[in-house]
């Protein structure tokens, strides 16, 4: 029981690993003659935050079979024991299955959702009145800093990785991704990053407080020992990111079913693919600029330290380098969806499929050519703010294709307004609004006013939660009947589309207005004029707020006793909803064989895949209201 | 596409298009410029507005024209026609806003150089970003440092900017112009006031506990009364016996922008209320002036209960002469004593 792999193993594997940090660094420093000898960032960071962790992920079994690879044990027989949810504790353990990740992944993040949103609503309530109510001013920096980083690293990033994690390997026709002891372990490594950005809250000194951004040298030379819970929770998170990333690159790229070209695959699985590029490519910057911040911090070097010879702007540049494509990978996923989720409740291809696909493209590459438009007033090389503009306003163009293409999805077609398509036409408009409202800041003047002030903040939350947040909640109800076996309440459903869409909009719409008057953004407290509008926007938040518990309440009641779902409630002609609710656990009984578009509607005898006939369940034609 | 369908979109469009002009028009979005760049702010933003309300309208048109006319009834298992593009408006909805953006771009780009451009007889005013307070000095006038940034109307300024510590901003959000402060560099800011008026400068950076308040203000007053404060200030400065008015020395330093002082009219609620500095040196057991000097040169030696250390920027010892200290510790020992 000691030493099999499971939750016990992970318990006394992770302090045995973290004494192993702590004499590591005692040792190294009494050899090398450094005082004091236990220094306590540097012991904190050692063993707490990166030898401690490993020992959890050894115990738990996520290393097993390269241990054993590696140790030259003969390989132990493939008996598919981890493989595949047969009761519910197989989601607690490190499992192969591609549907038990996902479905790991999307218990996790929303999770982090909700903790990060209540620390919105604390935020939020110390804001409804000028002058301080219920927090000091560092306690109330960190509660912003931590919001943003668990929302973009645990909740957003991580949400469209597990519901990809589901959807795509049955979308290719493939029984899982193609590296299924690495999904397990890109899963584990996500609740680490999670609890070690919450627990900075309990460390002397307090949560990091210097926003998620992290800028030198405030967030290296001039903050408390939870800065470093930040660095490294952000390595933690990344490295799962990455690995996820490359394991949806290879399965794309070699494990799609005879007869799938790119040009048939599902928009959802170009959108993942290009996501994964720019997660591989840009991820390892961030991991760049967090080592090195840390580094500033903990070891006293001197990379962004001015007093050194530190370049205190190179932090900035290396940081946003990710950062902008950041938000694109926080953002095409959802593109993805929104193409699956419209073509079928509108009861038609998605026009333009080729433009979409290479508009999909586009915003990879010219996402990486963007990222000084955040440091149009940091001080930088007056020159580059020309060239960034340009870059930032061309960006437009292919989103813009984008958001014309579905909407002459829409045009002329059978619309239902199921709860997943209400998600997405709030979608179409409140990202609409926020890209809009990204093009006025992509003018250099317009940021000069603009930049660090509650407009920023509007923006933000328009492209992220009317956006990416919105996509998200429409993929979870569109795929709640493939992944459960059951349909979500579907009264439900729609009153918490609305209450979200009527929240959201009465919390973020006037912050517009506070930036563009003089509200600058991260403050605890501000000038008494403005009073009038944060109290309304709290109250606003805080019905935002409760209209999640909806959300909740449906996933938990659904899930445990909603009406038995068929394999395809929605008629769609994707892969996945040609196999039962929920699938297989190899999902395919043979491997399809694809032979036209996966958007064919309105053709009849259009096929996107022959399929041998399945075991369990069989498409049906009634559509469930 | 259908008849009387063209009608319909025109329709919707102009409506929505009515209401987010409304909404642009009548609510109070922009303080009044008080400066030339600021000006030309506005009008770009207006420029990008008038933009975004027509794409608005155009997204809003179709959405709302096929959200009320394309529904179908649940029982209809009918699919939609099989239209999988149109090269032609694709096309369209290409290049259009590609046009548009390079628009934006153009007209962004020309404003930006405008506000850059230096002007004739240019002031430079040296500022100084600090974990929590801002200061200025003068060039122009050797010596001369203050709490409160002093312009004049009409008149080129270049802001040449510097930071202690940590990366601030400044911004003053009537002049529209921004710009980090960050240590190790010097940053520029161009400004050019033309209103009159006294107006907030604020911290756009976050830079620690203190950001929220790192607060001050920027008065432009007309060139004859800038000329007068300045040799005024000067004359104060470099003369053998220079009278240091304490109350002048607490208005430059801005403290009142943290302190409340009844004698200088002064409601700053981030620190310590300065008219209970009897109260305060008694609670501390020290005897009056040397407890108001410490509290100035060493702040946080000894933190009054209920405020936080790291606060109050301890460099006031070497930023203040010696008479500037001396007359502001006897203002403030005689101005708590009668409030």
């Amino acid at each position: 029981m000691l030493t099999r792999a499971g939750w016990i193993r992970a318990a006394w594997m992770f302090c045995l690993f973290g004494a192993f940090g702590f004499g590591l660094v005692v040792v190294f420093r009494w050899w090398g003659g450094w005082h004091p000898i236990i220094d306590m960032p540097i012991v904190t960071l050692v063993s707490l935050l990166v030898a401690a962790p490993f020992g959890f992920l050894g115990g738990i079994g996520a290393f097993d079979y390269w241990v054993y690879y590696a140790l030259g044990h003969p390989t132990r027989p493939e008996d598919h024991s981890g493989h595949g949810a047969r009761s519910w504790k197989d989601y607690f353990r490190v499992n192969t299955d591609h549907k038990v990740i996902g479905v790991q992944y999307l218990t996790t993040t929303i999770f982090f959702f909700f903790a990060g949103g209540l620390l919105a609503l604390l935020v939020r309530a110390e804001l409804a009145r000028p002058g301080m109510q219920f927090v000091d001013t560092q306690t109330y920096n960190g509660l912003f800093s931590v919001h943003a980083s668990l929302m973009i690293f645990l909740f957003v990033i991580p949400a469209f990785a597990g519901l990809a994690n589901f959807v795509v390997p049955l979308m290719l026709g493939a029984a899982d991704m193609a590296f299924p002891r690495l999904n397990a372990l890109s899963f584990w490594l996500l609740p680490i990053a999670g609890i070690m950005m919450l627990s900075s809250f309990l460390v002397p000194g307090g949560a990091f407080a210097c926003g998620w951004t992290g800028y030198v040298p405030l967030c290296s030379t001039h903050e408390p020992l939870g800065a470093v819970f930040f660095n490294q929770g952000v390595q933690w998170a990344g490295a799962s990111s990455i690995m996820t990333a490359l394991n949806f690159l290879v399965t794309i790229i070699t494990m799609r079913a005879p007869g799938m070209t790119f040009w048939r695959m599902p928009l959802l699985v170009w959108a993942n693919f290009t996501t994964s590029l720019l997660v591989v490519v840009a991820t390892p910057f961030i991991a760049g600029s967090q080592f090195f911040s840390m580094f500033d911090h903990v070891m006293h070097t001197a990379f962004f330290d001015p007093n050194n010879g530190g370049y205190a702007l190179g932090y900035q540049h290396i940081f946003w380098f990710y950062s902008h494509p950041a938000v694109y990978i926080m953002m095409l996923p959802g593109f993805g969806i929104m193409s699956e989720v419209i073509s079928v409740f509108s009861r038609k291809p998605v026009f333009g499929y080729r433009l979409m696909a290479l508009s999909l493209m586009a915003i990879v590459v010219l996402g990486f050519s963007v990222w000084a438009h955040h440091m149009f007033v940091s001080g930088m090389a007056s020159w580059l703010r020309v060239p960034m503009m340009i870059t930032t306003l061309l960006i437009a163009v292919p989103t813009g294709i984008k958001v014309f293409s579905w909407l002459a999805t829409l045009w002329e077609g059978k619309l239902h307004f199921r709860t997943p398509m209400l998600f997405a036409l709030g979608f179409l408009s409140m990202f609409v609004i926020g890209g809009l409202s990204g093009v006025m800041l992509g003018s250099v003047p317009i940021d000069i006013h603009m930049s660090d002030t509650y407009f920023i903040v509007a923006h933000i939350h328009y492209v992220l939660f009317g956006g990416s947040v919105f996509t998200i909640f429409a993929g979870i109800y569109y795929w709640f009947p493939k992944i459960t076996g059951r349909m979500y309440n579907e009264r439900l459903g729609k009153l918490h589309f609305w209450l979200t869409f009527v929240g959201f909009n009465l919390t973020f719409f006037p912050m517009h207005i506070l930036g563009t008057e003089g509200m600058p953004r991260r403050v605890a407290d501000y000038a008494p004029k403005f009073a009038g509008l944060n109290m309304f926007i709290s109250i606003a938040s805080f019905g935002l707020g409760a209209s999640s518990l909806i959300f909740l309440y449906n996933m938990i009641t659904s899930w445990r006793s909603g009406e038995i779902a068929p394999s395809n409630p929605w008629r769609a002609m994707t892969l996945e909803w040609q196999v039962s609710s929920p699938p297989p656990i190899f999902n395919f009984d043979e491997i399809p064989q694809v032979v036209g578009s996966p958007y064919g509607y309105g053709m009849p005898g259009a096929q996107h895949a022959i399929l041998a006939p399945a075991r369990t369940g069989t498409p049906e034609e009634v559509a469930v209201t | 596409m259908r008849r009387g369908s063209i009608a319909s979109l025109l329709v919707i469009g102009i409506v929505a298009g009515g209401i987010a002009a409304a909404v642009a028009l009548a609510l109070p979005w922009l303080p009044t410029p008080a400066s030339r760049e600021a000006g030309r702010i506005d009008f770009t933003i207006w420029f990008v507005v008038v933009i975004c309300i027509v794409i608005f309208s155009i997204v809003a048109a179709a959405l709302i024209y096929s959200i009320l006319t394309f529904r179908a009834r649940p029982d209809d298992l009918e699919d939609g026609p099989p239209i999988h593009g149109h090269t032609g408006l694709e096309i369209v909805w290409t290049i259009i806003p590609t046009i548009l953006v390079t628009a934006i771009g153009i007209v962004s780009a020309v404003v930006l150089s405008r506000d850059d451009a230096l002007g004739k007889n240019v002031l430079r005013v040296n500022v100084t970003a600090q974990q929590f307070a801002w200061s200025f000095s003068y060039p122009e006038a050797k010596g001369l440092t203050s709490g409160t940034l002093m312009l004049p109307k009409g008149r080129s300024v270049q802001l040449v900017m510097h930071s202690k510590d940590v990366i601030h901003s400044f911004w003053v959000p009537e002049f529209g112009q921004k710009e980090d402060t960050v240590p190790g560099l010097t940053t520029t800011l161009h400004i050019t006031p033309d209103r009159l008026g006294t107006f907030p400068v604020i911290c756009t950076e976050l830079c620690g506990l203190g950001h929220a308040v790192m607060r001050t203000q920027a008065v432009v007053m007309t060139p004859t009364a800038f000329a007068k404060w300045l040799k005024s200030q000067t004359a104060a400065v470099s003369s053998p016996n220079p009278s240091v008015s304490g109350a002048a020395v607490f208005k430059n330093n801005a403290c009142g922008a943290c302190h409340t002082l009844t004698a200088a009219g002064a409601t700053g609620k981030v620190g310590p209320d300065l008219d209970k500095l009897p109260a305060y040196a008694a609670q501390a057991k020290q005897p009056l002036e040397s407890f108001v000097q410490d509290s100035i040169v060493k702040p946080n030696a000894y933190i009054q209960p209920g405020y936080h250390p790291n606060v109050m920027p301890p460099t006031f010892g070497t930023s203040l002469s010696k008479p500037q200290l001396d007359a502001l510790v006897q203002y403030l020992v005689s101005s708590s004593k009668k409030g």
